[in-house]
């Protein structure tokens, strides 16, 4: 593998934003030389034996601890917590072959949380308007009531009454 | 009253933990009870001894009164503290440990039958000559008389649970349309917590101060009351910053307060610890909201200003000690405690349970941490998403609030999303700061306490997450080239790369 490598990292808290390049470079024993927008940093990382990183970047200290899913890094730093979407060119060019997927119109809604099912309000075949109520999670004692995104015909349910589900599971689409 | 020698907490927690706490100190055996889902719950290894008490649902095993019972009875515990929450301000319960020959650490059944029925409360408190909020008098049969009801005093209302308090099972309406929603939702929001889904309404006073005074009841009828707490910042109906002294409260309104809250407790003959709640309108008057009949959450900062351990106090009371004070006491300095919960603030406080990769609680001069977590402990949903209690102390307030501040800057915990950043953004704002703050606040302030990106952090952010990439990648190039195992891997980097569908735009 190159020493050196580009990444390509978007913020997740900014949807219209264009990903950043970053060039890293392994300088060895855990340093590293960064460049984002034309200026390069040197760094110096130490991995502690939980996973975070104390991190010194020209002489200021950063204690890092990372949240990782796939390639989503989210980093804690500071008491601000940032999400990233990183990925190198290769990474990039097999998501653009897969992309596409989203079938227009069709909404489906999920799970936020894992809980359980407590009510189903509507039934396949229900006209239903936008912000009307399709279904009641509970989960740590609090309901929460989920609603159409849009309107339209109710044509597929996914759960029932009483059932668990785990985080981003399908319930309700609404087409 | 016979001593106590062992104490059962029939709750979990950062409750259950905090009482046992005490309870060691004073040399008292502990006996925890925990449901399946918390059989790797700080609170069942941190007691002597641990009972199992049925499934995860809380209404097969911490609410169930015969199963609390039989394993104090297994334990040979004489006394039952039941924390907040679950079965603390349950009446039958009560009389059952009466029956069963146990102490019950907390007040007789008759003053949580005279407190406890929310409706039934108001009207007690009417007799005693303590205000109250205008509202009905009973819980409603059906909600076509909620609706006639809301008609006749006019929205906005609050639709509430006439079985207990702590924000479930209430729901403030602002229209008709929405009422049958809310009817639904927070009947069955009642029915889960307290296992009674009657409610009843009150006119919404908008945007009102809560205030709440500590009192403390012995059994020769002494009654004393140790100060109020300002708990107006909430979300939700819950609370989620509480302070001591309240910064809008001036001696003769504490004394006022303090006399009225004594008042409505020796009214119903109260012993131990309990809260009386208060609205308080712009013009500064003062409404009876309800009592609650056990020790609060928020309890740490009374203790802060006080010097008082309120769980020894409570332990002393139920074995017929008197007030070891009878005079109301002056608070000393300023307490700040917030609820760090498992939830996003950024969706409407969404619940989100998960497995904590890491904690590190802040410590230091003046801080106390209340919290039942560690790192590897997945916060089951069956139950509240409160992670830990964080209070500070300081001489003022305005220093409290920076060492609120700085606490929060140290507190790490990983792998679940928690408010801790927005709890920060409360003690930053100027509202806050200034102390002026009413139950509209937060509700008010959203978007602003969601906090902005501080952009420098957030570029450092970047480049540690890049690093992250690389580092990763180096790792896994690494042992690709030692294993040497041809198309063996289990974890290859093409195939999960494949798996994932990313939005990027163009030019990226």
């Amino acid at each position: 593998m190159a020493r050196t490598t580009k990444y390509f990292a978007r913020n997740l808290a900014h949807k219209d934003e264009v990903a950043a390049e970053l060039e890293v470079e392994s300088l060895g024993q855990g340093r590293y030389a960064v460049t984002l927008e034309g200026h390069t940093f040197e760094l110096e990382s130490l991995v502690l034996p939980h996973g975070a990183v104390s991190m010194i970047v020209e002489g200021q200290s950063f204690s890092v601890e990372f949240d990782e899913k796939g390639d989503e890094v989210g980093v804690l730093l500071r008491g601000q917590l940032t999400r990233f979407d990183v990925a190198d060119e290769r990474k990039l060019r097999l998501r653009a072959a897969t992309e596409g997927f989203t079938v227009e119109g069709k909404q489906t809604v999920v799970a936020p949380m894992p809980g359980k099912i407590v009510k189903v309000f509507v039934k396949v075949g229900d006209v239903v308007t936008e912000g009307q109520g399709l279904v009641v999670v509970e989960a740590m004692k609090m309901e929460n009531e989920l609603k159409s995104p849009k309107a339209g015909t109710v044509t597929q349910i996914v759960t029932r009454e009483g059932a668990t589900v785990e985080n981003g599971a399908p319930l309700v689409v609404v087409e | 009253m016979a001593r106590i020698k062992k104490v059962l907490v029939a709750n979990r927690g950062e409750i259950a933990i905090r009482v046992m706490r005490t309870c060691k100190e004073l040399g008292l055996s502990t006996v925890a009870v925990y449901s399946e889902a918390d059989r790797s719950a700080l609170h069942t290894r941190f007691a002597d001894e641990a009972y199992c008490v049925g499934p995860a649902a809380s209404r097969e095993s911490y609410l169930v009164a015969d199963n609390i019972l039989d394993a104090a009875r297994k334990s040979g515990a004489d006394a039952i503290h039941p924390g907040y929450g679950f079965l603390s301000e349950n009446a039958k319960f009560v009389r059952a440990c009466e029956k069963a020959g146990i102490t019950f650490i907390g007040p007789p059944a008759s003053a949580m039958d005279a407190m406890g029925e929310k409706t039934q409360a108001r009207t007690n408190m009417i007799k005693a000559g303590v205000p109250v909020v205008p509202g009905n008098a009973a819980p409603f049969v059906d909600v076509d008389e909620a609706k006639a009801y809301a008609q006749k005093i006019g929205f906005p209302v609050m639709l509430k649970a006439a079985g207990g308090g702590g924000g479930k099972g209430m729901r403030r309406i602002d229209r008709m349309e929405d009422l049958d929603g809310a009817w639904r939702t927070a009947r069955s929001e009642a029915m889960s917590a307290f296992g009674n889904d009657a409610v009843y309404m009150e006119k919404f006073l908008d945007q009102p101060h809560h205030v709440e005074i500590q009192v403390f009841g012995d059994t020769h009828g002494n009654v004393i009351h140790l100060n109020e707490r300002e708990c107006s910042a909430q979300r939700r109906n819950q609370k989620v910053v509480e302070e001591t002294p309240s910064p809008i409260l001036t001696p003769e309104m504490r004394a006022a307060m303090g006399e009225v809250a004594v008042k409505a407790a020796k009214a119903v003959g109260y012993v131990g610890a309990g809260t009386v709640e208060f609205l308080v309108d712009a013009k500064r008057n003062f409404y009876f909201l309800e009592m609650n009949t056990r020790l609060q959450v928020e309890h740490p900062v009374t203790e802060w200003v006080t010097g008082i351990d309120l769980v020894a106090w409570q332990l002393h009371v139920a074995q017929g000690g008197v007030l070891p004070m009878l005079e109301p006491i002056a608070p000393r300095g300023h307490a700040i405690e917030v609820r760090v919960y498992a939830e996003d603030p950024s969706t409407n406080f969404m619940p989100s349970p998960g497995t904590i990769s890491y904690v590190r609680v802040p410590s230091g001069p003046g801080v106390r941490d209340d919290s039942a977590v560690y790192a590897g402990y997945r916060v089951p949903n069956f139950y509240d998403p409160m992670l830990s209690k964080l209070s500070v102390w300081a001489p003022t307030r305005m220093e409290a609030i920076l060492k609120m501040r700085r606490a929060l800057d140290e507190y790490v915990l990983t792998g679940i999303t928690t408010n801790l950043r927005y709890l920060k953004q409360i003690v930053l704002h100027p509202e806050f700061v200034k102390g002026d703050y009413d139950t509209g606040f937060l509700p008010r302030e959203h978007k602003t306490l969601l906090g902005e990106e501080d952009k420098a952090l957030a570029r450092v952010s970047m480049i540690a997450a890049a690093m992250r990439a690389h580092q990763r990648a180096e790792k896994q190039q690494a042992t690709i080239a030692t294993a040497q195992k041809p198309g063996g891997s289990s974890h290859s980097a093409w195939r999960s790369a494949g798996r994932r569908t990313g939005s990027w735009k163009k030019g990226a």
